[in-house]
């Protein structure tokens, strides 16, 4: 019996090419798309999911609220480590986790960038970053020691054993290798390839118990049975008793498995993060599937005529109902198995543009065999909700009326399902169309935003080494060489703030204002070599006024903030120094495109400094202008390489997200459209097929090709006309909200309702016309005889 | 007494008024007997046939086959009946397409649940007795009107009908095809299979042993 349908699945499949072909691509990039989306979501969700102490394990994170908005961040004062040990003995472990910074290892005559941060000794307890070599709780417990992952440690010592040997960081301290770690997974949000302990910042200095600096980051892992509600409770009081500049400040865990899908924070509320993505583009996958199985089942009720005869004769010659309905549904699972096998040969060839496209690298040989086996179901579910209408359609045929001769259907358009069906892929493809031009738009704005400053031939390098004490000398030679026309080093890149406070006073500051203020320092030339644009005053300049290493150049916003309607010569309090305002300069891009603009105050040369800038010299060639700085370098930093970043690169860079989501979004329009208009394509092949006697007595009678093809075609126009009344607003609806989350953004023009519509029935049009042309220009005496 | 059709009506409602394609049909067909339907076209010749293969119902009367009650049967139970002792020859022959004259022949034992070493014998012994064994492979398309007829003859008569149902068997072959068919459905009446055919044609028609006709749903005569 199974051999037998099996036989008949496939020779109907061979005798239907066309049908079968629009069945299958349609199911096979349905199921592709499916698969890869399924990596994806499987990466996603297993990120940081492999920490046996997962559960026990928290992030220490912060509230406030400014203005009746609550804000919520995850840096803590370095001290705050020290004090949960203590004083909470439900608290097992703590490891504080200072920023990434990428640091030069020298061994011998290998000198290698790499990044990486200190932890406590805790830290490989709480979290599993398997050791190779070396003792977990003693790793990280002497001083002068550091943990390498493996990767660096064969870069440094190549297939040497590493532990217990020497190597020279930062061109300065001599540490010995303590461990070797496993190298990183791709699926954790943890970036380091080496590790030192606190002890090192220590000794560099760099560790301070100062409660107002809330730099870094805290981890904690609870004691096994710990209760959370009650701890919770008595660690609100923590700052009380020990932060004494900002004593209401709540400090509160939480979870570390939901830091990476719902990490992001809103008015002091988990307000989705990455697993919105996750689910929207998982519900679009899901849609585009769907929209494979309708295609499979408008074509597989259309050609039931065909099939109205084989289940009038099975039925006579003694097939039950339930034996047909399984015969069916073998059919859909048959042609779903097939497509299983080409969607596989499609994911294999396409998984690295799809890595490309979101970023990770997905792989198909390190998935848990689970994985496979709901890919199986999947197949088996898909052919099952393909076949399950067509099936109990067909096998619901009375046998005396199919096999009477002519089987005809009750209504020659036979509307209600197939038109629903239709209307639901062009409902969805008109959403996406409108999605995708509106999203196209929001980036393109933010893009073209004026930044505010000059990206061009604007180049930044960060202090290392023995740069910051040869700085003037390098700033000098840089300039007299010619290479760069303006130079100013500064405590970050220009195209992020780094550095915030609420703790800046100023004449008639309110007591409860907690605004927040960005802090950039520079040197001088700051306007010049940046291209700000100076609205009053001027730029700072050390020479001419040595006093401008206690200026301030505020933004727009700043001035507006504090009230200054004449900034200049006005006075701003801030770590404990008072800062004489010389210049005002128009509002820049501080952080985010998308976001708006915040105050900022640019301290003078008083300041801790990181990056210097340079405007190159536009005279000569960048390559000409490159090689001279690596030499100036070189000469005043020789154990260093060269490594610079161009502005309007790292500029273009924050843009990478959203054009990722823009590109995902147009690439599921592109899919969906394909998909809608292989359905239609079959639908009006076929309807052409049936309706071939009424078109002959129509053109017997007098009818112009044009009246038939207009004839045809206005019934799917209709179709599509009412999917476009239905997915108009609701595409106006979900896009709204996606705009909510840009400051800056574009207001929804009316016209892109009315462009996706008439795109999606040009599509329509165009997909149909072809079989209702072909049906209308042939002759009709043919289509007479033949019926 | 193989099947008794007693008072049979049997309407369709059309515009508020009822439409009769079934008068008040009266019939006894013993064992053993081929009986002709014949009539002018809508008199009802085709749906007689379909209520005696109760792929149809009717409205009112009662139908008793083989001492069952048809009329008062569950629609399952009527399925079984039909399926276990009638056998179904269509005008327009009815093979599958897709399946060859050896898959066509074998398709209703399956439904049975035949095993497959009689089902082999079967469908032998049935290729053979209408020497169509060399054909055996080939696709209905490939075979001439006939051939078809002869393989759906033999579909029809391979899971051992009590009574076999041919609705204008002849119908779509020429003169010299009919004939055949008609001699077969003579000889298989000989080895004791009760036929009735629907048919236009008073020379098949002599081939039976009783002619009804038919006009306007009405039995006229016989």
């Amino acid at each position: 019996m199974f051999r037998n349908h099996i036989k008949i699945a496939y020779r109907n499949l061979l005798k239907n090419k066309s049908f079968s072909i629009l069945n299958i691509t349609g199911l096979s990039v349905g199921l592709c798309v499916t698969t890869l989306i399924a990596l994806w979501i499987n990466f996603e969700l297993g990120f940081d999911g492999f920490h046996e102490n997962e559960k026990n394990l928290y992030q220490v994170n912060n509230q406030y609220e400014v203005e009746g908005e609550i804000d919520t961040w995850n840096s803590t004062p370095k001290v705050m480590a020290t004090v949960l040990k203590a004083d909470y003995p439900e608290i097992s472990r703590v490891s504080r986790y200072f920023f990434e910074t990428p640091f030069l290892f020298t061994k011998n005559e290998k000198r290698i960038k790499a990044t990486g941060t200190a932890v406590d000794a805790d830290f490989l307890s709480m979290f599993r970053f398997p050791l190779i070599e070396g003792n977990v709780k003693t790793a990280l417990s002497e001083v002068n020691t550091v943990v390498l992952t493996e990767k660096l440690a064969k870069t440094l010592f190549g297939e040497k054993d590493a532990i217990g040997q020497t190597l020279t960081i930062d061109n300065s301290e001599l540490l010995t290798v303590s461990g070797v770690l496993k190298n990183l997974p791709d699926n954790t949000m943890f970036n380091f390839e080496y590790l030192l302990p606190w002890s090192y910042l220590e000794q560099k200095g760099w560790n301070d118990d100062n409660w107002s600096n809330n730099s870094i980051v805290t981890y904690v892992q609870l004691k096994d049975g710990t209760n959370f509600g009650a701890f919770s409770e008595k660690l609100a009081s923590l700052r009380e008793r020990y932060d004494r500049s900002s004593p209401d400040i709540h400090t509160f865990l939480y979870p570390f498995g939901r830091i990476h899908l719902h990490g992001k924070f809103e008015n002091g509320r988990e307000a989705g993060g990455r697993i919105d993505t996750i689910r929207l583009f998982g519900i679009i996958a899901g849609i585009l599937l769907l929209i494979a199985c309708i295609n499979f089942m408008n074509l597989s009720t259309a050609q039931s005529e065909k099939r109205a005869r084989e289940v009038g004769v099975r039925k006579v010659v003694g097939a039950k109902k339930g034996t047909l309905i399984a015969q069916f549904m073998g059919e859909s699972i048959f042609i779903a198995t097939i497509s299983a096998v080409i969607a596989s040969g499609l994911v294999w060839a396409g998984l690295p543009y799809f890595n490309e496209l979101v970023g990770r690298p997905l792989s198909l040989l390190t998935l848990p065999p689970a994985f496979w086996w709901g890919a199986a179901g999947t197949v088996v579910l898909t052919g099952i909700l393909a076949g399950s209408y067509p099936a109990m359609y067909l096998s619901a045929f009375r046998p005396s009326a199919v096999l009477k001769g002519h089987f005809k259907k009750k209504s020659k358009n036979d509307v209600s399902p197939r038109s629903v069906l239709v209307i639901f892929q062009f409902g969805m493809a008109i959403i996406l169309i409108t999605a995708t031009v509106i999203v196209q738009q929001q980036i393109k704005k933010a893009q073209t935003r004026n930044s505010g400053y000059s990206k061009n031939n604007l180049l930044y390098t960060h202090m290392e080494g023995d740069m910051e004490q040869h700085y003037t000398l390098i700033k000098d030679e840089l300039l007299r060489s010619g290479a760069a026309i303006s130079v100013t080093k500064t405590n970050a890149p220009i195209i992020e703030s780094q550095s915030n406070t609420w703790g800046m006073l100023w004449d008639g500051k309110a007591q409860d204002d907690h605004t927040i203020v960005h802090r950039m320092m520079a040197d001088e030339a700051i306007i010049r070599t940046m291209g700000l644009e100076l609205m009053e005053g001027r730029d700072f300049d050390l020479r001419e006024y040595p006093s401008d290493s206690s200026a301030a150049i505020i933004n727009q916003s700043a001035a507006r903030l504090m009230g200054f309607e004449d900034p200049i010569g006005k006075t701003i309090n801030d770590r404990n120094r008072d800062w004489h305002v010389i210049g005002l300069v128009k509002d820049f891009v501080l952080d985010s495109p998308y976001q708006k603009i915040e105050p900022l105050v640019i301290q003078g040369a008083d300041g801790w400094f990181d990056v210097i800038n340079m405007k190159l010299n536009t005279d000569r060639s960048t390559r000409e202008n490159l090689t001279m700085i690596e030499v100036i370098l070189k000469k005043y930093n020789p154990e260093y390489p060269f490594q610079y970043q161009f502005v309007d690169r790292a500029y273009a860079q924050k843009f990478e997200d959203q054009q990722r989501i823009g590109k995902i979004a147009s690439a599921f329009t592109l899919l969906t459209v394909l998909i809608s208009c292989l359905g239609l394509f079959g639908l009006a092949s076929y309807m052409a097929e049936n309706r071939t006697k009424e078109i002959g007595i129509r053109k017997v009678l007098g009818a112009t090709v044009g009246n038939i093809t207009t004839l045809l075609t206005t019934q799917f126009m209709k179709l599509v006309a009412i999917s476009f009344v239905i997915g108009a607003p609701i595409s106006w609806y979900f896009m709204s909200n996606w705009l909510e989350g840009f400051a800056y953004r574009v207001t929804i023009a009316w016209w892109v309702f009315p462009l996706s519509g008439i795109l999606a029935m040009g599509i329509a049009m165009v997909t149909i016309s072809f079989q209702a042309i072909k049906a209308a220009v042939a002759d009709p005496t043919n289509s007479l005889k033949t019926e | 007494m193989l099947l008794q059709l007693n008072n049979i009506f049997k309407w369709v409602q059309q515009g508020g008024e009822r439409v009769f394609l079934l008068k008040d049909i009266n019939l006894d067909v013993s064992e053993g007997e081929f009986i002709s339907i014949m009539g002018p076209s809508g008199s009802g010749k085709s749906t007689l046939l379909n209520v005696l293969g109760m792929l149809d119902g009717f409205n009112e009367g009662s139908y008793t086959f083989m001492q069952e009650p048809v009329h008062s049967l569950k629609e399952k139970h009527r399925s079984e009946l039909y399926k276990r002792y009638i056998g179904f020859v269509f005008q327009a022959y009815h093979l599958i397409d897709e399946l060859t004259v050896y898959e066509n022949l074998e398709m209703p034992l399956l439904y049975k649940k035949v095993k497959s070493g009689e089902r082999k014998a079967l469908v032998a012994d049935m290729l053979d007795r209408f020497h169509i064994v060399g054909k055996k492979d080939l696709f209905p398309s490939q075979l001439s009107g006939g051939q078809q007829q002869l393989v759906g003859v033999a579909r029809a008569l391979i899971g051992n009908p009590k009574l076999l149902l041919a609705d204008e068997p002849t119908g779509n072959l020429n003169s010299q095809q009919g004939e055949e068919i008609m001699e077969l459905f003579q000889q298989l009446n000989n080895e004791g299979v009760t036929i009735i055919q629907v048919t236009h044609s008073e020379k098949n028609a002599a081939y039976g042993s009783r002619t009804i006709h038919l006009l306007d749903g009405r039995k006229i005569s016989g």
